[in-house]
């Protein structure tokens, strides 16, 4: 859920940037990174666990805990807190360790 | 304090000696290590696990130590897994004459009974399908070479003898070796002196120096080694990738990640351990070069740990003339995590007058006195 | 590789500071920042600082940030700046290793100042990893900087400054704050912070934690449980609270990591937030040319950290041959200015953890 109302700061209109999340069309805007698009979708869980298959979503969102890791246009443990969201992105949870082509 | 030996290292091969002392009934057992358990050359190796060797003593040594790590989970009662995955070795020959010298290799091997086949390179892309054809000639196979966990297989080895009722002291370093008419006896420490008449050097990259202690000139010296390690990813990669000419051993370990190393060409006979930026440019030109692939994962970590160096690359363990009581296992040239079930059992004999399970000529120090028999191993990285 | 004169580590409060000065000795700096943008966490700081005006007192933190960019962004012919990047490796020979856009760059330095700041602590209970479980920084991010909700319904873990800070700026963005949980029998923050809250309508309730978190995916509930004055869970007092986040301030630790590859010496030290460097007072480490400034070397506030990015950079720059005439004056006074931060009663801690590590220097 976006804030539109602040008494402080100021979250003016910005440019749309449409991207995919497990096959699904979703959007962000503009400055978003990749978790914070996907969180103000509603969406928490950005993976899971490699041994016991647990929900994992932001923690740090400084690019310092690993527990937002996803794959990202096909290379897998991005950090998406810290990477920002771009138009055509290929965003999927990344279920276990990650696959290189 | 009394002591019946005095073991000096807790890397793998000082708790596998302590291992198979204890369970053959000594008493009075002390290991003493200046850090932690593991924190030496045992857990910074690359643990990987082989038998294709160029001389019949390593073979011998080699095939020896992967039965016993076979079974080690259950002869040392471990609760937890030594995680021995035997996916096997490739090693890939870069010349014509490693392609010769490896055809000779396997022969050896196989006459040791080790199950090792010579394979050409459409075979080698069958066992590991991203590597690059265009690097090597032909490869050796052995399914049953592999790679344990270090950290999990010295704890093996450590929690045994401790049951069995070794005394393990840490953090303490030994400071001299009390002598008298060429006859140890005794082992001071910053903390404590140990009266006894024995004593095993079993201090990996530290083996000169405490050998000079007891007034044994060992011939050996501390040399450099650096890995790295990758983020991990799902298994790709079921064997080691080694090549001795073009200096890579690369493998996948169960948890994902890609461990590599290689040599330092040039590196100085001292016990700098530090890291390099040069190691990571060439490790990864080098893996990158065999396993393109492997260039897609970033790097997570790199250390660097001590070889003990030895003349012929053989590893030198039992008597020393010099000095009654003084016992060496070391000078394993980067292989003593693979052999150390061997040298437990090796040193095991020797110290308790016990035939040896193998003959010791070509292992003794003694053998560089006649340094006409000496044949030196050339398949290491 | 590439020669860089001078290369800091963390485009936060600090080493925007200590970009500054040493550009104003006309050193060239490198400028690395992990983070998509520069000014660290002070530009999702929406409240005003305290402290005098030398350190920018009663003005917002992302107010703070945008002065010390653009501080910086008057330098650019001396500053260059490279976001997006991490410091994977430090060397002996004065290298660092730069991960950038999925590439491996090396940098040489004459001298280097590290100033990555602190991590997020975590407090062990049940469910812990679950979704909507932040770090109060997190929080701060998502709501401050990218002007996302982290939920409707938080219970706040933790009565620090950053706590009672963080409790009022979601309140500010519209969530409902449903307690703020402290463990001690005693708010650790300021009073006034904790007054505004209560002024609110928080609950405040001390001698309280989280027992465990509930939820399939996402947290739904907690448990919070009361404890005693020996700090134990006194049974039977167990409460649920509905909740779709929970937000964590339970204090930083400083991101060390760099200095121990560097081989720099460290110490453990409580007050100052986990493993900080041993150094001198014009905060060089025990490696020759690598400086620290602000929370790496030892948990504080922001104004204490751009003090010691002024002063980490001039010497950072004196070191390798930029000695400005004023120097000793103006290392003497940002050393006077850190007394005074860090004076009074809520100065304790720090100044007891500080004399742990440079204890050791001046003997």
């Amino acid at each position: 859920m976006r804030i539109f109302k602040h008494p402080i700061l100021d979250f003016p209109k910005k440019k749309v940037i449409h991207f995919q999340f497990d096959g699904v069309e979703f959007s962000g805007v503009e400055g978003d990174t990749i978790a914070s698009a996907l969180y103000a979708n509603g969406i928490k869980k950005l993976s899971e666990s490699v041994e016991r298959h647990r929900a994992r979503g932001l923690y740090c969102a400084i690019g310092n805990c690993s527990s937002c890791y996803m794959t990202v246009d096909h290379i897998p443990n991005i950090k998406t807190c810290v990477t920002p969201l771009s138009e055509g992105m290929i965003v999927e949870s990344q279920i276990g360790k990650g696959v290189i082509r | 304090m009394n002591a019946n030996i005095v073991i000096i290292g807790a890397g793998i091969s000082g708790t596998a000696i302590a291992y198979y002392l204890a369970a053959k009934g000594m008493k009075d057992i002390v290991v003493v290590d200046k850090g932690y358990l593991t924190n030496g050359a045992t857990g910074r190796c690359g643990a990987g696990i082989r038998q294709q060797w160029a001389t019949k003593m390593n073979c011998i040594m080699a095939k020896k130590s992967v039965e016993f790590y076979e079974k080690a989970n259950q002869t040392l009662k471990y609760p937890g897994d030594i995680e021995f995955k035997q996916e096997g070795y490739l090693i890939v020959a870069v010349t014509p004459e490693e392609d010769a010298q490896f055809s000779k290799n396997v022969e050896l091997q196989n006459s040791l009974g080790i199950k090792s086949r010579k394979i050409t390179k459409e075979e080698a892309k069958e066992i590991v399908p991203h590597i690059n054809t265009d690097m090597f000639i032909s490869a050796t196979f052995c399914p049953t070479d592999g790679h344990i966990n270090p950290f999990k297989a010295n704890d093996a080895f450590y929690q045994a003898a401790k049951r069995l009722g070794v005394s393990f002291y840490f953090h303490e370093a030994v400071q001299s070796i009390q002598t008298v008419n060429h006859k140890v006896v005794s082992v001071t420490t910053d903390k404590h002196t140990f009266e006894t008449n024995k004593v095993v050097n079993a201090a990996g990259g530290f083996a000169h120096e405490i050998g000079l202690m007891a007034g044994v000139p060992i011939p050996v010296y501390p040399e450099k080694h650096e890995i790295l390690v990758t983020e991990p990813i799902e298994k790709i990669q079921g064997p080691m990738v080694m090549s001795f000419g073009k200096n890579l051993y690369c493998q996948q370990v169960p948890q994902g990640s890609f461990v590599m190393g290689r040599g330092t060409p040039g590196a100085l006979h001292n016990h700098d351990i530090e890291s390099s930026w040069e190691f990571l440019d060439e490790m990864a030109k080098t893996v990158v070069a065999f396993l393109p692939v492997v260039g897609e994962l970033r790097v997570i970590r790199q250390w660097a740990g001590s070889y003990n160096m030895s003349p012929d690359r053989q590893p030198i363990l039992g008597t020393v003339d010099e000095c009654e009581g003084f016992y060496v296992a070391c000078g394993f040239s980067g292989h003593g995590f693979m052999f150390a079930p061997i040298t437990g059992l090796l040193l095991s004999e020797i110290i308790l007058n016990q035939p040896t399970s193998i003959d010791m000529t070509e292992l003794c120090m003694n053998r560089f006195k006649n340094q006409k028999t000496i044949e030196v191993e050339k398949s290491v990285v | 590789m590439t020669n860089k004169e001078l290369i800091i580590v963390g485009g936060g409060p600090a080493g925007l500071a200590a970009a500054y000065t040493a550009a104003q000795t006309g050193c060239h700096v490198l400028l690395i920042d992990r983070n998509p943008q520069m000014g660290g966490q002070l530009i999702k700081q929406t409240h005003k600082f305290f402290g005098s005006e030398k350190q920018f007192a009663k003005t917002r933190g992302l107010n703070i940030a945008k002065k010390l960019i653009s501080d910086v962004e008057t330098c650019s012919d001396r500053i260059e700046i490279i976001c997006d990047a991490t410091v994977v490796g430090l060397y002996a020979d004065q290298v660092v290793n730069v991960l950038h856009n999925e590439k491996y760059y090396k940098y040489h330095f004459d001298a280097l100042i590290i100033a990555t700041g602190a991590g997020e602590k975590m407090l062990a209970f049940e469910n812990n990893d679950l979704p909507g479980i932040y770090g109060a920084g997190a929080v701060q991010t998502l709501m401050n900087l990218y002007g996302v909700l982290p939920g409707q319904n938080i219970v706040m873990v933790g009565s620090g400054n950053i706590g009672l800070i963080v409790s009022y700026q979601l309140i500010q963005a519209g969530v409902h704050v449903k307690a703020l949980l402290e463990a001690a029998p005693k708010i650790g923050g300021y009073k006034v912070h904790a007054s505004k809250l209560r002024r609110l309508g928080v609950d405040i309730l001390t001698q309280t934690t989280i027992q465990r978190a509930i939820g399939n995916g996402c947290v739904n509930q907690i448990e919070t449980i009361e404890l005693d004055d020996s700090w134990k869970p006194i049974k039977g007092t167990e409460k649920l609270i509905d909740v779709d986040a929970v937000c964590i301030a339970v204090g930083l630790s400083p991101l060390y990591q760099l200095l121990a590859m560097g081989g720099a010496e460290l110490k453990y030290v409580p007050e100052l937030g986990g493993m900080v460097p041993i150094v001198d007072g014009l905060h060089q480490t025990t490696i020759n040319n690598i400086f620290v400034a602000g929370d790496v070397a030892g948990v504080e506030e922001a104004s204490s950290a751009i003090v010691e990015g002024y002063l980490s950079g001039l010497a950072a720059a004196a070191k390798i041959g930029y000695q400005q005439p004023d120097y000793q004056k103006s290392i003497a006074d940002y050393q006077q200015q850190l007394k005074n931060l860090r004076s009074g009663p809520f100065g304790a801690k720090i100044r007891a953890g500080l004399k742990k590590v440079e204890a050791k220097t001046n003997a």
